[in-house]
């Protein structure tokens, strides 16, 4: 019955192409909304992905008491990985190596070849036993660092503001006094680590002029046994640790960056009320120029709400094809584009949750912007219209 | 020429909205993996309140290595007193009291911060609940005893010092003041 009544679909398609200036025109604005939607939405799935992607509910950071979980600032004894692997029961082994990795971890200037202004860096010192515990990370390109080497993540040159090629194999790296040689490339899922740089720990330590370590991490067999180090770290008062499930680490960064992507979420809204009101203007326009047209349509017999739907699908189609463009230029320019951050840099991410809420933002610019200037066109009296210039 | 029910076509257009939005449910950080009880915690549990209980910051200071020991104290003193999965807690000196992390702290004042941290050593001491050989109970304090933050615990065993300061209540026994 419905169908009968409504315009033929066509119709509404080929008026798009009847202006076309002003239908590109349109459909340009209405990419752009979607865009800076799918851009924000990005923004927020990268931070949140790259922090949930960092911890491992198996593995238990074990740092300083005082330090008040900022790593940076946590200093423990040398012995405190021996004194851990020998106290707690459930710490994983395989082939006798004890997954347990004492890291140095500091945040220091860092200088490479092109860079006239040292950029602030992630150092983090490691011995073999790192990869084991953070399964995510993978070799990707050259080497283990040796002595004199480091090995960098795919994101440590944004953390720097260099460039991709002053981290590339057998360039060199200046920090704290001292100069490396890149031996290596490394991705870790996502997660924070790709930030970073990493040196054999016994020659940070003697380049820092440091016997301690800033942590501990140890993976454990099931995340039960996390309980277990925890009690330890609780029992030995003396040794004034603290130990959290790595998970739980970044959880609660996540919530200490929860403003942030509050703020994020209201930029989207901001974004897609804007080009709601952007649309509701141009469609404004679109309308008022055919005002003669649509009256006609209503003297050859078609409902005032075929005509109604047959504007909605016209906005619709153009939003549409506006989120069908910003969705490929999203996937092609910012998908992956690197962000700096406190924490060392994350990838913008546009995926199904920001393809569909850059979809739902321009299906709703499509039918909200047009509906408000085709009910005041449909208001008019027919004979009204039709006489109007 | 061909037409279309247009609210099929809105109703197609929405789809990409509702498709991919399902959110990931992140293991909580306060989750308890404690296996199921199969525990009696009935045979941890007083019915009378034992004699010559004495406070934690008292037991810290007097009580002996490998003795017994009656000590009593409300469980808290920090923002997680439990350890999860495990009949293990902390037990705060009854006469101390406990602020948010931030809040000036006055006389026999706390904050769970860990600028607290120091203070909070002398007035607290961790429970471990223990079975007849000995060994901690591998299931959560509060599944086992049904005691809850806050609670007033009288608790009866045997007290684990050493050198360093490290003081340990291995609990065969716990009586709850309601």
């Amino acid at each position: 019955m419905l169908g009968q009544r409504l315009l033929p679909w066509d119709y509404g398609v080929r008026n798009l192409f009847r202006r076309p200036s002003r239908s590109v025109l349109t459909l340009g604005g209405l990419t752009i909304v979607v865009l800076l939607v799918l851009v924000v939405v990005g923004f927020i799935r990268g931070l949140e992905k790259s922090l949930a992607a960092t911890g491992n509910p198996n593995v238990v950071l074990i740092y300083a008491l005082s330090s008040a979980a900022d790593i940076e600032n946590s200093s423990i004894p040398g012995r405190t990985p021996a004194l851990l692997a020998a106290s707690v029961d459930g710490v994983r082994r395989q082939h006798g190596v004890e997954y347990v990795s004492p890291e140095l971890y500091l945040g220091t200037r860092i200088t490479t070849a092109n860079m006239t202004e040292p950029g602030m860096g992630l150092v983090r010192g490691v011995t073999t036993t790192a990869p084991l515990v953070r399964g995510q990370v993978q070799i990707v390109e050259g080497a283990w660092p040796q002595t004199g080497e480091v090995m960098v993540g795919r994101l440590a040159h944004s953390k720097l503001g260099a460039s991709k090629e002053d981290l590339s194999i057998g360039q060199q790296v200046t920090f704290d006094g001292h100069t490396w040689t890149i031996s290596g490339h490394f991705t870790a899922a996502g997660s924070a680590f790709e930030s970073e740089i990493w040196a054999p720990l016994a020659e940070l330590q003697t380049t820092l002029k440091r016997q301690d370590l800033s942590l501990v991490a140890v993976s454990m067999d099931s995340p039960e046994r996390v309980a277990d180090v925890d009690l330890f770290c609780r029992e030995r008062i003396d040794l004034e640790l603290k130990a959290v499930s790595e998970s739980i680490y970044y959880a609660s960064l996540q919530k200490h960056y929860k403003p942030v992507r509050m703020l994020g979420w209201v930029v989207v809204a901001l974004v897609a009320g804007s080009g709601i009101f952007a649309g509701l203007n141009t469609m404004y326009g679109a309308v008022v120029g055919r005002v003669r047209e649509l009256a006609t349509l209503q003297a050859l017999g078609f409902r005032r709400r075929a005509i109604l739907l047959t504007l909605v699908q016209e906005a619709t189609l153009l939003a549409c094809a506006g989120a069908l463009f910003a969705c490929i230029v999203g996937l092609w320019l910012v998908d992956g584009a690197a962000v700096r951050f406190t924490m060392g840099a994350f990838m913008l991410k546009v995926d199904s949750v920001g393809i569909s809420v850059a979809c739902g933002v321009a299906a709703l610019l499509g039918v909200v912007g047009a509906l408000p200037p085709a009910v005041k066109a449909m208001r008019l009296p027919v004979v009204e219209a039709i006489k109007s210039i | 020429m061909k037409s279309f029910d247009l609210l099929t076509i809105f109703a197609l257009l929405s789809l990409p909205i509702v498709i991919g939005c399902g959110t990931s449910v992140d293991s909580t950080a306060t989750a308890i993996h404690a296996t199921a009880v199969s525990i009696d915690g009935s045979k941890f549990l007083l019915t009378e309140e034992p004699e010559g209980a004495v406070g934690v910051i008292a037991a810290r200071e007097e009580a002996e290595d490998g003795k017994p020991l009656v000590m009593v104290g409300r469980i808290g003193g920090s923002t997680n007193p439990w350890i999860e999965g495990r009949a293990a807690f902390t037990l705060l000196d009854a006469s101390m009291s406990v602020v948010a992390e931030g809040e000036d702290s006055g006389e026999g004042e706390l904050c769970t911060g860990d600028c607290c941290a120091t203070e909070r050593l002398a007035c607290t001491a961790m429970v471990k609940v223990v079975d007849a050989e000995g060994k901690l109970v591998s299931v959560d304090s509060r599944q086992l005893l049904g005691v809850k933050e806050a609670d007033m615990v009288v608790v009866e065993g045997r007290a684990q010092k050493d050198e360093s300061g490290n003081f340990v209540m291995l609990a065969n026994r716990v009586f709850i003041r309601r």
